[in-house]
């Protein structure tokens, strides 16, 4: 249904558009840069420079998988929380906590009012843009996650430190759009954590989105959705894209119960899984989500970013992804896709 | 009136500095295939080392081995049963930490002791006494996808589960431990299920041996529930305070029919609480009852928390104790 809004957008996109949900795994060169970076051994520009042939790397690697829609990989970012911690005034990186097993993050600490100084993702976007002819995807993280995974130090309260991020954020989407982005995905990991807070999200959802003409996806994983649904839907975006392949729950049978009533961006990839998973289970993933919305409002990605996987890992689990999605296709074309 | 500053559960395993970030490089070669098994171990049992003498140093009279060799504590746990396996990562209740969650295949059973190696090598090296904390029963059952004919839900799941964890309250209680924590956060949000906790909990009780058994709740509200807690089968009965503004108030009206350990420092926060705000709130909750013990905890595990963070909650509660055992 949601097509028509990316037709406007001067979007056209193949029955099943795949797309990767963000983030990339950093070559080995990049990662030693970011530790020698933040020793001070190198210089901001030489650590940039290699982000950028990062970037291409992977434009170049979705274009050659077959990719529908794009991502820069965000081979400029630590983690999804902490980047936009160090480009906003007012909060500042605190120490690692672990969020699994041996990965940790650095917890932003709000020390004080937050406040949207500059453009921190347009320039990676715009330079991601003008290497591809693909439409690529923009990924900010949201207000509602951002301040659920930080320490807060000076708002006091949870709606304030929300708001006032969704406001200081919605000047980066706004730049986004400005720059030409169309599809723009807000990453809301935290989603589910408080179901109660669902309406404090839709508002700060709305905040970020209202008036801005863009195709809006909300990320989330690892979440208890049966807390937020169907509730969630009522958030001002066109597509959930959704972890549903690690999980142990059928969320899609869960879903059933109302009807599913914007774009799904169903995960088939389950990212954190030892083993490479099949091009047919792929295939089947996909075709188990397509009773709940129609084939014209699927799309298909990993669970989550990839980043924590092997370059080779993540490259074999897209490459299956794209030929579960081609096999789907197939069948949906046999059987009239209805679109 | 004799006041015990406990150390709640988990610990950063990890710091800010190169040097304590030791065990995550030793885990990610493991991982890789870099160093052995034994190599990993031995970068565990060093950081552990170090984590028992940071308590210690930070003035804390019992001390955990900050359950640094677990993934997860509900993975860590039901990966020690048969009929469970292992899936997708879930968020561990509202925090940023996520769990492996247990799906339920067949009849659980405990294959062996699961805890007692981690804290016989604890002890061995701690200066102070070792706790050891486990979640529940009901907790474990709450966050688990049953798919078994065998339990049609989770009060026969968590019987089930309850039996095995009495195991390991007794063999841990034979080797030792003379404090055994029972986590129990689930029930905050399930309180008509008190008397399910009650039941579950009394195999536990009757496995205890010469140990006190804590039984711990957090990551919510406990006040409405106060009085039911307080019937639990359980020695002391530690609180999350953080969560439960109203809950010092309650406490200072009611008094505690068992030994009571507030979580007094809020496992989840930057801030640390000063030690004459703490000292204050232990005053108050006990201006007209006296309690032959009190134990001071903070609110939850402090895994949450930067390592700086945890250490200075820890020297907080320490120096709240000062305070109020020097108060003529």
């Amino acid at each position: 249904m949601n097509r028509a809004v990316l037709s406007r957008l001067g979007i056209t996109l193949p029955l099943l558009p795949t797309t990767s949900v963000g983030s990339l795994p950093k070559p080995p060169e990049l990662l030693a840069a970011r530790s020698r970076y933040t020793m001070g051994a190198i210089s901001r520009r030489e650590l940039d420079t290699l982000a950028e042939e990062a970037t291409v790397f992977w434009l170049r690697e979705q274009e050659a998988l077959g990719l529908d829609v794009l991502v820069d990989g965000e081979m400029y970012r630590g983690d999804l929380v902490g980047f936009f911690a160090e480009e906003l005034e007012g909060m500042v990186l605190g120490g690692p906590v672990r969020v699994y097993g041996n990965w940790y993050y650095r917890k932003p600490v709000i020390q004080g009012p937050i406040r949207w100084e500059q453009p921190v993702t347009v320039g990676w976007w715009r330079f991601a843009q003008g290497h591809t002819a693909k439409p690529v995807k923009a990924t900010v993280t949201g207000p509602y996650t951002v301040m659920d995974w930080s320490f807060d130090e000076h708002y006091g309260d949870r709606r304030t430190a929300c708001l006032a991020l969704a406001h200081e954020l919605r000047k980066e989407v706004e730049a986004l759009v400005a720059a030409g982005a169309r599809i723009i995905q807000i990453d809301e990991p935290a989603l589910s954590t408080r179901p109660g807070e669902l309406p404090l999200l839709r508002e700060a959802l709305g905040v970020m989105t209202d008036g801005l003409d863009a195709y809006w996806i909300v990320h989330t994983c690892y979440g208890a959705f049966d807390t937020v649904y169907p509730g969630m839907l009522a958030l001002p975006v066109h597509s959930f894209s959704l972890a549903l392949a690690h999980a142990a729950v059928d969320w899609i049978a869960h879903f059933a119960i109302a009807p599913f009533t914007a774009d799904l961006c169903a995960g088939v990839i389950d990212v954190h899984a030892r083993a490479v998973e099949s091009v047919d289970t792929v295939r089947h993933r996909i075709e188990h989500a397509l009773p709940l919305v129609p084939a014209a409002g699927v799309w298909v990605a990993p669970d989550c970013g990839l980043k924590t996987r092997r370059i080779e890992d993540a490259r074999d689990q897209l490459r299956v992804m794209v030929a579960g999605t081609a096999l789907a296709r197939e069948q949906q074309d046999s059987g009239g896709s209805g679109i | 009136m004799e006041f015990i500053v406990q150390n709640h559960s988990s610990y950063p395993r990890v710091g800010d500095t190169e040097r304590r970030q030791r065990l995550r490089r030793a885990h990610a070669a493991w991982e890789r295939g870099d160093i052995t098994a034994a190599d990993f171990d031995a970068a565990e049992r060093a950081e552990i080392a170090v984590i028992l003498r940071e308590q210690a140093d930070a003035g804390v009279d019992v001390v955990t081995d900050g359950q640094v060799r677990w993934d997860d504590p509900v993975s860590a746990v039901m990966r020690a049963f048969d009929g469970v396996c292992l899936q997708g990562l879930l968020r561990y209740f509202d925090t940023n930490f996520y769990v492996r969650q247990p799906v339920v295949t067949g009849r659980v059973r405990r294959r062996e002791a699961f805890t007692v190696d981690d804290f016989r090598q604890a002890s061995a090296v701690s200066q102070r006494p070792v706790k050891v904390a486990l979640p529940g029963p009901y907790t474990l059952a709450q966050l688990s996808v049953i798919d078994a004919a065998a339990y049609d839900g989770v009060p026969a799941l968590a019987a089930a589960l309850s039996e095995g964890l009495a195991a390991e309250v007794a063999d841990l209680a034979a080797a030792g431990a003379r404090l055994i924590q029972i986590d129990e956060p689930a029930i905050l949000a399930h309180p008509a299920d008190i008397r399910l906790l009650r039941e579950l909990l009394e195999p536990l009780w009757a496995a205890r041996g010469p140990a006190q058994l804590v039984v711990a709740t957090y990551f919510a509200d406990a006040e409405p529930l106060y009085a039911q807690l307080n019937s639990l089968p359980a020695d002391v009965l530690a609180l999350d305070l953080s969560c439960s503004p109203q809950l010092l108030a309650t406490i200072a009206a009611t008094g505690a029919s068992k030994t009571l350990a507030l979580g007094l420092v809020n496992g989840r926060t930057a801030h640390v609480e000063s030690a004459a705000d703490i000292a204050r709130q232990v005053e108050m909750a006990l201006h007209r009852y006296t309690l032959d013990a009190l134990h001071l905890v903070p609110s939850c595990g402090l895994e949450h928390v930067p390592r700086t963070t945890a250490r200075a909650k820890l020297h907080a509660l320490a120096e709240a104790r000062r305070l109020l055992t020097s108060t003529p």
